[in-house]
């Protein structure tokens, strides 16, 4: 054999080189499809947003639905709509993913003998529902959760006409307490606006308003608007929360009151007492005789000190206002509860300034007493023929309830969801409904504002609107009565209800949106000596449980759409999963740390669940997410995880053991029962992506209190401030805690001052830069999702993100307090999360994000100049050039570089998802760094226009996706060379608060941070 | 046929760079690449690359050489086989007659309803051409030729591609755009393929599935608009397609580098933007976000 020499070499080394190159190229060709009729509106390339509503919850927020060449890309809020105002909650925005979803049933099914589905044509379809109606409508029955007015008005019109023997509006997170409190209190069937604007005290009992309350967006907005600082230098209005777990409201107070679960009725008679006594209210008082402000104290374990000091803030604030429970302290004692956080509004003449009667009364739904009364006909043999929409009463009743075996015995069960679910796998007719985007319809928030709905893509499978199918199957029935039934299509019953105004003009503005006619009350005779029992909390076990919603699964619904999964709970930071919070001190004792898997039993049954160890609890309390445990669906269950493992829950359903308790007017009483932790010995891993929140006195989230900002006058003093003299106002921090939070804190000079050595190139006019409020940041995450949709950021999963490989551009980071430097606590693997003390609120929120540092430490790591700085002050990443070293994310400061491990962007976007992609953004491939890019797709979208007239970009043209969807409105961004610019205004305003992350490492950040302010302490200086 | 060749050559390495990973290089691929760079520098060598300034036009001519060529063919053997050629249709009639035209002793007989002036005897010639399996770049789903309609027709690109002046996207005409013209031409036009094909799919409203010739790799976003509003031709990036009955991504070869520079790779992007006081942008961020 003779030997190769070099030349040799290369040459057999090139060609097999180029043989595999040409076997590289054989990529199907791309095809380029027109359109058969180009529709009028739609240019290729231009995005045209349309007007709707989001149906997540019952809010009825409106929607500008971006579209791409006829598909929805984006949700953005509806800037006209009154309760949203251009914003959109992180629920709203995720929403997007239900049309494209992996989970959609294709079309009309029928289960056949062996379980299996066999789809059948409509017309089958509809023939074999009109049977089942024709002859056996007395004992048809359908349950539905909400729907707008419209829908809403033409089924009572099909029942009545069909003969059908009964429909139930249910919603598992009723309002049937509150509705019914303020029959009894004020004689008006309705369920109050609560009107934040211009409140100077918000007292939360429980209703996590900022969170999953009864209008987040809304309350959260009214509240910023409230407690801007610029304008109010007395801090604006103040928070107080009341309730036993520290959830995101209770992040955001001012005062935590941590009263024990359930106390809360009873806490809020006896302050309504005390304050209708010291403001001389005698009809309250009157009405609150039956109230012990001892027995109060022993209940909420609370001492009298701190229950005078609620006292005086009542009777001291000028409009105050009171927030019933949620769901998370809905209590068999619902309706007493309700009644006394309304007689406390009352005392101090709330109703009719911030708590407002609709003149409307409202439509009585459906509680669970009702659907509890359907289960005993259904197991009676008395229901032939169910027809279940827009509820997945399978998954979300409780189990002890027995819906599932009386399911069973019903001959003929209909769904009309459009993802599969637990009820539809027990159904029996499949006859999917359109999605959202997909389908006409209205909402009506409140009396005086209508909302359309309006379809903005064709739909995508073979579906029905819900109207439609009904009300050709109860036409195909025939006879008299059915004649009465309206005519058309769904469409035009909508349209014909509209008819009172000008329907284009409703579409293009989406809806129709007037004052809410409001009605005076009072409180009647009636309501005196109004006694609040104690909830019955039944049970054995140390431990009572709280059922709290999370942030993003609403009553379940929410736990489908990727985002919803992947996007960490803003609390506790975790997701995926279920977990249950325990407290350290009872952790400790039971010898459990984060992650060890527990039984947790009621009467009703038992879980197995990880858990989660945190401050922010007291001892004899646990408390669970409601909303995972799904076993059917892709991201629900355990479907489509990375090990798929088809059938199997994802978490825990709290369902399972929670009994059915309800209040007193028959709303499903969630706080009500007791449980017992027993250890397993086994561990599941949680996907927990901060794992601490102790920012080890780094001033990453410093905090300032109205003191020193007085104090500080002028940015100036406050720059001059010695950190010596600094910590001698500061009571939360040592003299030397003190040094090292403003050591990373202070400016050297003023904000945004430009370095042309660094920041961006001195012939542009622009460096584009942000401002971000943390005082106004509630944490709430919806930025974090309007990053994901707009900038096609991957969903990694379960498995990715307890590896902490999740791909999120921006996140929230939460921090308690300042943070000791003590590092040994550390040593341990498992973290140990929490500083939270109960009864404080130290909480901080830091939205982090690329900080386009004009001294990026990236930057000089990069061996391919893949990452750069670019004329304009942008932190280029350019993904195409990216050899995938990491080495820029291992030097980044702020760690907000993400690596794409396993083409997560190619793989992680099953069925149809990958249509809602933003065609503007690149998505991104297998080992490439990405991050933040300041959406210069949307800078790059906004030059056009300004550079065919050869203008400069104005303020405000570019909002960025976070900006955009901000409900308190934190976030600013613009170009910083403009000194009239909204960012730079902005920091120049809270100069006395204005800071960067770690400062002290002269990264040049283009992020400027206000602090967030302490109102409570020195309170009486201004 | 070198010519022919080297052609096929240039599509194929064009091909092969817009396949390349988006995910960038490992040590290997980087190997890799350099000993397929050598390989197509020796390929360069071997099958006679154009040099700069002659290459569409020598392709072109060696296109029409070709069917030269093959109309002789066919002639002769037209001729040594029959007296008389009968015309099967307008086209076939166009044919005879420019075959009587060249040679006058070939007996030829045109009957009356295939004597007529439509469709034009270059309207049967494009869109034989269009779909002349020898000429570089893929048979699209219709024999269309930018040729017939650009070139002869005079018809503005931005009548049919029209969003290119508003839009990042150029836009291909809708069928309802076509049918807008050729719903309006006598229906002798149906007896050419590509005018049935099409109006197949007007009746079915089936959307045409046209296979994409200049194609950016996913991670660059173009603006037409942009470039329109520059006053950049099209064809200066689409090649002149107003002279081609097929398309395909034209090479360039105008750049003196040593290894030609391909038509819509990034080399060949700056090279444009780096021109005229260098008024383009450069920056990375402008077209990779």
């Amino acid at each position: 054999m003779s030997e190769l020499d070099r030349r040799e070499f290369l040459k057999i080394v090139g060609l097999s080189a180029g043989a595999a190159a040409a076997a590289g190229c054989s990529e199907p060709a791309e095809k380029l499809i027109p359109y058969v009729i180009q529709p009028e509106t739609i240019t290729p390339g231009i995005s045209v947003d349309y007007a709707s509503t989001c149906l997540e919850c019952s809010s009825g927020c409106g929607l500008h639905v971006k579209t791409r060449e006829g598909r929805p890309i984006k949700l953005e809020g509806n800037p006209e709509h009154p309760i949203n105002k251009g914003r959109l909650c992180a629920r709203g925005q995720a929403s997007l993913g239900r049309t494209y979803h992996p989970d959609r049933i294709a079309g009309p099914a029928t289960r056949s003998g062996d379980g299996s589905l066999q789809p059948i044509s409509w017309d089958d379809a509809r023939g074999k529902l009109a049977a089942k109606l024709g002859s056996a409508a007395g004992k048809t029955w359908i349950l539905g959760g909400p729907v707008g007015p419209s829908l809403d008005g033409l089924l009572d019109q099909i029942v009545a006409a069909t003969g059908i023997a009964g429909r139930l509006r249910y919603e598992p997170f009723g309002d049937h307490a509150l509705v019914d409190a303020s029959q009894r209190i004020f004689g008006a069937n309705a369920a109050p606006i609560f009107d934040l604007t211009g409140a100077d005290l918000v007292v939360d009992f429980g209703s996590d308003f900022l969170d999953t309350g009864r209008s987040p967006v809304e309350h959260a907005r009214q509240l910023s608007e409230g407690r801007d600082i610029a304008s109010q230098a007395n801090g604006g209005a103040r928070v107080i929360a009341v309730g036993a777990r520290q959830n995101l409201t209770v992040s955001s107070a001012d005062l935590w009151v941590p009263a024990k679960p359930g106390s809360e009725g009873v806490l809020a008679l006896a302050l309504a007492q005390a304050v209708a006594n010291s403001k001389g209210n005698a009809a309250v008082a009157a009405a609150t005789s039956g109230a012990s402000k001892d027995a109060a104290l022993a209940a909420a374990g609370i001492d009298g000190a701190l229950f005078d000091k609620l006292v005086a803030k009542l009777s001291g604030a000028t409009r105050a206002v009171a927030l019933p429970p949620g769901v998370a302290s809905s209590t068999t004692a619902g309706r007493g509860t309700a009644a006394a956080v309304l007689l406390l509004n009352a005392a101090v003449s709330a109703i009719g300034t911030t708590v407002k009667y609709p003149a409307v009364d409202a439509k009585r739904t459906a509680s669970l007493a009702d659907v509890k009364a359907l289960v005993l006909k259904m197991n009676a043999g008395q229901v032939e023929c169910l027809l279940i929409h827009d509820l997945n009463p399978v998954y979300s009743l409780p189990a002890a309830l027995g819906f599932r075996d009386a399911l069973a015995k019903v001959e003929l069960v209909v769904t009309f969801a459009p993802l599969a679910d637990e009820t539809t796998e027990r159904a029996s007719l499949l006859l999917p409904d359109h999605t959202p985007m997909e389908a006409w319809g209205d909402a009506s928030p409140r009396p005086g504002v209508r909302s359309l709905v309006q379809p903005t893509i064709r739909p995508l499978f073979d579906t029905q609107a819900l109207g439609d199918t009904l009300l050709s199957a109860a036409r195909a029935i025939g006879g008299e009565a059915v004649a009465t039934l309206p005519a058309g299509s769904w469409k035009s019953v909508l349209e014909s209800n509209w008819a009172t105004t000008s329907w284009r003009h409703a579409l293009a503005r989406g809806g129709e949106f007037g004052e809410t006619p409001l009605r005076e009350v009072a409180l009647v005779a009636g309501a005196a000596g109004l006694k609040v029992a104690l909830p019955e909390i039944a049970g054995a076990g140390d431990f009572t449980l709280i059922a709290f919603p999370h942030s993003f699964y609403g009553d379940g619904r929410g736990a489908a759409l990727p985002w919803m999964q992947e996007i960490p709970d803003p609390v506790t930071k975790l997701s995926w999963n279920s977990w249950v919070e325990l407290s350290h001190a009872k952790a400790a004792e039971l010898d459990l740390k984060f992650g060890d898997v527990v039984t947790i039993a009621t009467e009703a049954g038992s879980v197995d669940v990880s858990v989660f160890p945190r401050g922010g609890i007291p001892d004899d309390v646990i408390a669970m997410p409601i909303g995972q445990g799904h076993t059917v669906g892709h991201y629900a269950s355990m479907t489509g995880d990375e090990q798929p493992q088809p059938g199997v829950a994802r978490g825990v359903n709290l369902a399972e053991i929670l009994p059915a308790a309800t209040d007193e007017a028959g709303g499903q009483a969630f706080l009500s029962t007791k449980a017992t932790v027993t250890k397993t010995g086994r561990f599941r891993r949680l996907a927990l992506s901060q794992w601490t929140d102790n920012q080890r006195k780094r001033g990453l989230a410093p905090e300032v209190s109205l003191y020193d900002l007085a104090q500080a006058g002028s940015m100036a003093h406050f720059l001059a401030a010695s950190p010596a003299s600094a910590s001698e106002h500061s009571d939360t921090e040592g003299a030397e805690g003190g040094e090292h939070a403003r050591g990373g804190h202070h400016f050297s000079g003023p904000p945004f001052e430009f370095d042309p050595a660094n920041d961006a190139h001195p012939d542009q006019p622009y460096r584009w830069g942000m401002t971000i409020d943390n005082d106004r940041c509630t944490g709430c995450s919806a930025c974090v999702v309007a990053c994901y949709v707009e900038n096609n950021v991957s969903i990694v999963g379960e498995q990715q993100a307890i590896r902490r490989r999740e791909m999120s551009w921006l996140r929230i980071e939460r921090y308690v307090g300042d943070g000791d430097d003590d590092v040994s606590a550390d040593s341990e693997r498992r973290p140990i999360p929490s500083g939270e003390v109960l009864g404080e609120t130290q909480v901080r929120y830091l939205p982090m994000l690329c900080q386009h540092c004009g001294a990026a430490p990236c930057e000089a790591v990069c061996p391919v100049i893949a990452t750069y700085h670019n004329d304009e002050g942008i932190n280029g990443m350019v993904y195409n050039r990216c050899v995938g070293t990491r080495y820029c994310a291992n030097n980044c400061t702020y760690k907000v570089r993400r690596f794409n491990y396993f083409d997560y962007g190619r793989k992680n976007w099953p069925g149809l998802l990958g249509l809602m992609l933003n065609p503007d953004v690149t998505v991104r491939g297998q080992g490439v760094m990405e991050k933040c890019s300041f959406c210069v797709q949307r800078i790059e979208t906004a030059r056009q226009p300004v550079k065919d007239v050869g203008k400069p970009i104005p303020d405000g043209a570019v909002k960025t996706a976070c900006q955009q969807s901000c409900p308190t409105d934190a976030i600013s961004f613009g170009n910083v060379r403009d000194t009239a610019s909204a960012p730079v205004k902005r920091a120049v305003q809270g100069a006395n608060r204005a800071y960067r992350a770690l400062q002290i490492l002269n990264t040049r950040s283009a992020v400027t941070y206000l602090s967030k302010v302490r109102r409570e302490e020195h309170e009486g200086v201004h | 046929m070198l010519e022919s060749k080297s052609d096929a050559t240039l599509y194929r390495r064009t091909d092969h760079g817009r396949t390349r990973r988006r995910s960038g290089w490992s040590v290997g691929s980087l190997l890799f690449a350099l000993a397929t760079a050598g390989l197509a520098t020796a390929v360069v060598f071997w099958s006679g690359w154009p040099t700069p300034g002659e290459g569409t036009a020598s392709a072109s001519n060696e296109e029409s050489e070709e069917s030269e060529e093959a109309a002789n063919s066919a002639s002769g053997d037209l001729a040594s086989s029959g007296p008389v050629m009968v015309a099967t249709g307008v086209c076939d009639a166009h044919r005879l007659k420019a075959m009587k035209e060249a040679d006058p002793s070939v007996a030829i007989e045109i009957p009356a309803e295939f004597d007529k002036q439509f469709p034009s005897a270059n309207a049967c010639q494009s869109a034989v051409d269009a779909w002349d399996e020898a000429a570089p770049g893929p048979n699209q789903p219709i024999p269309f030729s930018h040729k017939h309609h650009s070139g002869q027709f005079k018809i503005e690109c931005l009548y049919c591609h029209s969003d290119t002046d508003k839009s990042k996207a150029a836009g291909v005409p809708s069928v309802e755009l076509c049918m807008g013209c050729h719903s309006q031409f006598p229906l002798e036009y149906d007896e050419i393929e590509g005018i049935r094909i099409l109006k197949q799919h007007w009746e079915e409203k089936k959307p045409i599935e046209w296979i994409q010739i200049h194609r950016l790799p996913e991670h660059v976003q173009f603006r037409h608009n942009r470039h329109i509003k520059a006053g950049v031709a099209c064809q200066t990036c689409h090649g002149p397609v107003q002279e081609l009955d097929k398309l395909y991504l034209v090479p360039d070869t105008k750049l003196g580098y040593l290894v030609p520079v391909a038509k819509l790779e990034m080399g060949w992007c700056i090279s444009c933007h780096r021109q005229n006081n260098q008024q383009a942008s450069q920056d990375c961020l402008k077209c990779h976000h």
